[in-house]
């Protein structure tokens, strides 16, 4: 897995620059709980070099507001609505209500506080 | 100007296998609009494999995301631990997991076959195709021990060995199976009335699918060749024991039921090849290390790429457990594969996208 840093401000111009629909998929992405900070991933694969996973690695406190990539890569909003419900990290223009239900409590995936 | 309607259909409906709720929007007949939920059925197995369960023990939680697919979800989970603890399994083990997962692609597709005959008016097709199904659950149970493949990979390797009669068995069952699987394809691909209900049904493009990023059969139906078996050998020697992408290109209900006989008669071959040269070696590989940093692994299930994402911090519980299922992947086509079809053509339409909701919400 070839892990790729980059910050909420340069996030979108890094997979803008990268994401080309012809060579590379999109698969999902994942949060991890770090405590303090949440790691926010990207995972994508190269149809050309298929044995190469590429994460977009970004860690944010759980305030911030992560703009969406879904006018750069249409399906992302199904990963995006579901990192909202379970995760509970603010994502552009998604709201809670897709993977739980509206009323579930929040962030099972977080760590007890 | 014609009348628009909304028609909720499920998360409980008739022709819903699945507890997925879908709204569309409909000018008379024709689908305009469509919006989906998928929550009726989280059971936060990743919160579980993190927190409640050592994560050798977590293969065996996974194996429970699905009764379809467990195989694949059990297998995916132990490459991903495998590489965590850095261990390599027996020779014997690999071609064990590719072929207990093949039969399982095989009934898997023969079910999702017969609910695409149901949902189409094809009920005495449906009956023929879950009779033919039968003989690959019952295979599944003499090689896995139960008829749900629960438990068969396991980190290090497998749990149970390919008895030789069980060999034999898989041989016969294989040489009867043939001539039924070509009765099937020739009944989807002639069939008058099967054809008017499935061709054009839900039709993506090849440039949809790419932009949507689409997978498994879905995708290979509208000509997109993506197959997890294709590109990666590292951890399973998909292409040395025959495996062969298939391809369709008209990318709607008749062609992915087309790509998923075709891919029969693939997972057919690698099963007689695996029988016919299956290695002698030890089924598990021990090791008492712990997971460390962080590891992916994806892996061909019958409705495609399968995703895990594992990070350990050498302590026996998992630090985070990540699993994307393939209809997780679909839904965005999945919406948009019904507009500008007719009302009456969704229950075909969701049958041939094979939705899995108990992967996509675990």
């Amino acid at each position: 897995m070839k892990r790729i840093e980059t910050t909420i401000e340069n996030l979108k111009s890094d997979i803008t620059h990268f994401y080309q629909s012809e060579l590379y998929h999109f698969i999902v992405m994942n949060a991890v709980d770090l405590g303090e900070k949440i790691e926010v991933q990207w995972f994508f694969s190269d149809y050309t070099d298929p044995f190469e996973i590429i994460a977009f690695c970004t860690q944010i406190t759980p305030d911030v507001e992560i703009p969406s990539i879904r006018d750069i890569v249409p399906s992302a909003w199904v990963a995006e609505a579901e990192l909202v419900d379970l995760i509970d990290i603010k994502i552009e223009n998604t709201s809670k209500g897709f993977v739980l239900e509206p009323d579930f409590e929040s962030g099972p995936l977080r760590k007890k506080k | 100007m014609a009348k628009q309607y909304e028609i909720p259909v499920g998360a409980q409906h008739i022709s819903l296998l699945e507890p997925l709720h879908f709204k569309f929007t409909t000018e008379n007949e024709k689908i305009i609009g469509t919006t989906a939920n998928i929550y009726y059925v989280h059971r936060g197995i990743e919160k579980a494999c993190c927190t409640k369960f050592k994560f050798r023990q977590v293969s065996f939680v996974v194996g429970r995301v699905c009764g379809l697919c467990s195989i694949s979800h059990t297998t995916a989970y132990s490459q991903v631990a495998e590489r965590l603890i850095k261990i390599e399994i027996p020779t014997r083990a690999k071609y064990l997991r590719i072929l207990v997962i093949e039969l399982d692609r095989i009934h898997s597709h023969l079910l999702c076959l017969s609910h695409v005959a149901e949902n189409s008016g094809f009920e005495p097709l449906f009956m023929k195709t879950m009779q033919y199904r039968e003989a690959f659950m019952e295979l599944l149970e003499a090689v896995c021990g139960n008829r749900v493949q629960f438990d068969f990979s396991i980190v290090g390797g497998v749990a149970r060995d390919l008895k030789a009669e069980v060999g034999l068995m898989i041989t016969e069952r294989l040489r009867n199976f043939k001539p039924q699987v070509d009765e099937l394809v020739d009944i989807f691909q002639n069939n008058w009335t099967l054809g008017l209900k499935n061709r054009k049904a839900g039709a993506i493009t090849r440039e949809d699918a790419l932009r949507l990023n689409v997978v498994g059969p879905f995708a290979r139906a509208a000509g997109l060749p993506v197959d997890v078996r294709n590109e990666s050998q590292e951890l399973l020697p998909w292409k040395e024991v025959g495996f062969k992408i298939i391809t369709e290109t008209g990318g709607d209900a008749y062609a992915r039921s087309l790509v998923r006989l075709r891919e029969i008669y693939v997972s057919m071959r690698m099963i007689e090849n695996i029988i016919n040269g299956l290695p002698e070696s030890a089924l598990i590989t021990e090791t008492k290390a712990f997971p460390d940093g962080e590891a992916v692994v994806r892996i061909e299930a019958p409705r495609g790429e399968l995703f895990y994402y594992a990070k350990g911090n050498k302590t026996q519980i998992l630090e985070r457990l990540k699993i994307k299922a393939p209809t997780f992947s679909n839904v965005s086509a999945m919406m948009e594969g019904f507009e500008g079809n007719e009302y009456g053509s969704v229950p075909a339409i969701i049958a041939s996208y094979d939705p899995c909701l108990s992967c996509t919400s675990r």
